[in-house]
């Protein structure tokens, strides 16, 4: 009998420690992973007892995964859709709920050596379905426009299509590449090259500023210029969860809105929404 | 495995090129000439590539990994899903039988449910291609089967569908059988929507900031069990869909004729096939629960055979009702409600099978991982106005989808 309890009680302890040491897993957007990263390290040091994984695979990914249960925060750079709500709905009976935890201005990149300085948004439309194919077309010299884009499951292609494709296609010559800082590196390396993608990744490329039309002044991202509305193309980065956070999820997510964890969004790039 | 099939294509590519690089290297090696001896020194050092050499193997390798991008995008747009059902039934109609109706066989037994295998092609966003067969042991029956165009001029993005679909009606046609938590569909479904699915076309769309969508479709009206349509005639249906936060609301119309061979007219003669119905999907603020029902009554056509003097369209209605909740990411409990009267206007001769049948059902769900969950339901039937036969359903079924 007392062997029978002894076993029972090793058995409830170990069970009650594996529940308590359960990892919250953030997955999704690649232009968030390296946020989430320093996050979850600077709220894992603070809070010894949490663990926060964070994995990438793109927004659409991560909030697969929230929908089939296989992660407890799917991070995202674009709004859930609809159709990813009805599965919510479907499958866990939520709505699901969503926290802007930063704010993005997604930026445009040439090469360094491009003469080019700004484009506006229909520019940069008719450049990225195919319309305009040489840079002597939008004030550059006599070379055709290499373009750089994203994989199609990420927040950020679908970001840019919606909002400066207007919902057009991509042209089919766009080469594209996984992760923002494999747009980049590949237009760091190619003269021609233009990409487009979070501000905190473009290092040795050169951004370019962007205006809405014709007659407005073009912009750089900045923390004024993306929250003042001026520049063009900024979204908001989100966290979304099941159901309210609770737990060390919660305890994560109200860290990361603090001027402590907001600082550390401001340090990688982006800027607060706080 | 596209990322897998991508490296091994690149890293067989990086393994060719040098050994081809090398092959002319090999032509190096026939003997010199003699006067080619007298030139040559005892100990060469190998010649150190020009910068046009490289360039020309950077161009190779660029020139190679190029067309095998082109191969793997190609494969990027071919979407490859399924699911497959295993279960075992526990049916109290079931008898031993060797041969005899399906109604009479025995049901207990172990059986792949659905096979389904869903292959989606989309070069682009305006266009796609489906087809989704469902292998079983009873054999292969196709399920889908269309194309689509969606227009990218408007944000409702209207949709063209051409083919074999669902029945664009009600709730539970649509949801798919992978999701659903019990394991068939609600008595007026299966009996007034037999294969969920039929041949025609089908407009939709989803607009006002994604809160209403609407489907309708032309149709044979023969569902998919024939291959050909009777009667000259097509029949109409469709669904307005709103959604208002945790609130969705659907009505649907079905609009048609059935031709009927009725003794003794052998031509047959047609009958009003109609069906009107109501849906909702409600997200409680109980966390995790979740409420959902449709009403469906109308007209249903007689069976083949129906003395041509008393056959009619009789009056039909039915309705289900789900409670669904959640407890964490693996657990679900489920309460299933429907009834269905195949003679809700009293035309009909009072016997056992135009009796009106409510069904109470439950299932636990245990969702394993993303891709698998195990089910265990038990249905009771209830036949109201006779003895109640014995023919309360118990399933356990294993899923795996993909």
């Amino acid at each position: 009998m007392k062997k029978t309890l002894t076993a029972l009680l090793v058995s409830a302890s170990v069970a009650v420690s594996a529940f308590a040491a359960k990892p919250v897993t953030v997955k999704g957007s690649d232009t968030m992973v390296i946020m989430n990263a320093k996050l979850a390290e600077a709220f894992m040091n603070r809070n010894p007892g949490a663990q926060i994984q964070v994995t990438g695979g793109g927004s659409g990914v991560g909030l697969a995964a929230l929908i089939n249960g296989t992660t407890d925060i799917a991070a995202s750079s674009r709004p859930i859709k609809t159709s990813e709500i009805d599965k919510l709905k479907a499958r866990f009976a939520t709505r699901g709920v969503g926290i802007p935890i930063a704010r993005d201005g997604l930026a445009v990149y040439v090469n360094s050596v491009n003469p080019v300085q700004e484009l506006s948004l229909q520019q940069l439309m008719d450049i990225y379905t195919g319309r305009l194919t040489n840079w002597k077309q939008v004030g550059g010299k006599d070379a055709p426009i290499i373009l750089y884009s994203r994989e199609n499951s990420s927040g950020t292609y679908t970001y840019f299509k919606d909002n400066v494709l207007k919902g057009k296609d991509y042209s089919p010559r766009a080469q594209t590449l996984q992760g923002t800082a494999a747009v980049v590196n590949a237009v760091s390396k190619d003269p021609n090259g233009i990409g487009y993608g979070g501000a905190a990744y473009a290092k040795g490329v050169k951004f370019v500023k962007v205006k809405k039309d014709d007659k407005s002044q073009a912009y750089t991202p900045s923390l004024e210029t993306v929250r003042s509305g001026e520049y063009p193309i900024s979204r908001y980065l989100f966290l979304y969860l099941r159901a309210n956070p609770s737990g060390d999820a919660k305890k994560f997510i109200d860290w990361s809105l603090t001027p402590e964890g907001q600082d550390i969004v401001t340090k990688v790039g982006y800027f607060p929404v706080k | 495995m596209k990322r897998v099939v991508a490296i091994t294509c690149v890293t067989l590519t990086l393994i060719a090129l040098p050994l081809f690089a090398d092959e002319p290297a090999k032509t190096d090696q026939t003997p010199p000439t003699a006067t080619e001896e007298q030139q040559t020194p005892v100990e060469q050092t190998p010649a150190e590539p020009t910068t046009e050499e490289v360039a020309g193997k950077v161009d190779s390798l660029t020139e190679a990994f190029t067309e095998m991008k082109n191969v793997v995008d190609g494969l990027n747009r071919m979407k490859l899903s399924g699911y497959i059902q295993a279960q075992y039934v526990n049916d109290e109609t079931s008898v031993n039988s060797l041969s005899g109706p399906t109604a009479t066989r025995n049901k207990d037994q172990f059986s792949i449910r659905r096979g389904r295998v869903k292959f989606t092609y989309q070069f682009a966003p305006t266009s796609r291609f489906v087809i989704q067969p469902d292998i079983t042991t009873s054999g292969v029956v196709l399920k889908d089967g269309y194309v689509e165009f969606t227009e990218p001029w408007t944000p409702w993005h209207h949709t063209l569908t051409a083919g074999q679909f669902n029945w664009p009606f009600g709730f539970e046609i649509g949801y798919s059988s992978s999701d659903r938590e019990m394991p068939e569909r609600s008595r007026v479904i299966r009996t007034l929507f037999p294969g969920e699915r039929d041949r025609g076309i089908q407009f939709s769309g989803l607009g006002m900031a994604d809160r209403f969508n609407y489907k309708v479709g032309v149709v044979n009206g023969t569902g998919t069990a024939q291959s050909f349509d009777f009667n000259k005639r097509k029949d109409i249906v469709g669904r307005v869909g709103g959604s208002f936060g945790p609130l969705d609301l659907g009505v649907s119309l079905y609009r048609g004729a059935e031709l009927v061979s009725v003794a003794p007219a052998a031509a047959g003669r047609e009958f009003d096939k109609e069906r009107e119905g109501i849906d909702f999907q409600y997200v409680t603020p109980v966390p995790g629960l979740g409420v959902r029902g449709e009403f469906i009554r109308g007209k249903q056509p007689p069976a083949t055979g129906a003395a041509a003097a008393s056959a009619l369209s009789a009056d039909v209605e039915g309705y289900y009702f789900y409670l669904i909740q959640n407890l964490g990411t693996q657990h679900q409990f489920v309460v299933r409600y429907d009834s269905y009267d195949p003679d809700s206007g009293n035309d009909l001769p009072n016997v056992i099978g135009n009796a009106k049948v409510g069904t109470l059902g439950g299932s636990y769900i245990f969702h394993w991982d993303a891709n698998s969950k195990v089910m265990v339901a038990y249905e009771k039937s209830k036949t109201s106005g006779f003895t109640d036969p014995d023919d309360n359903i118990f399933t356990l079924r294993y899923q795996y989808k993909f």
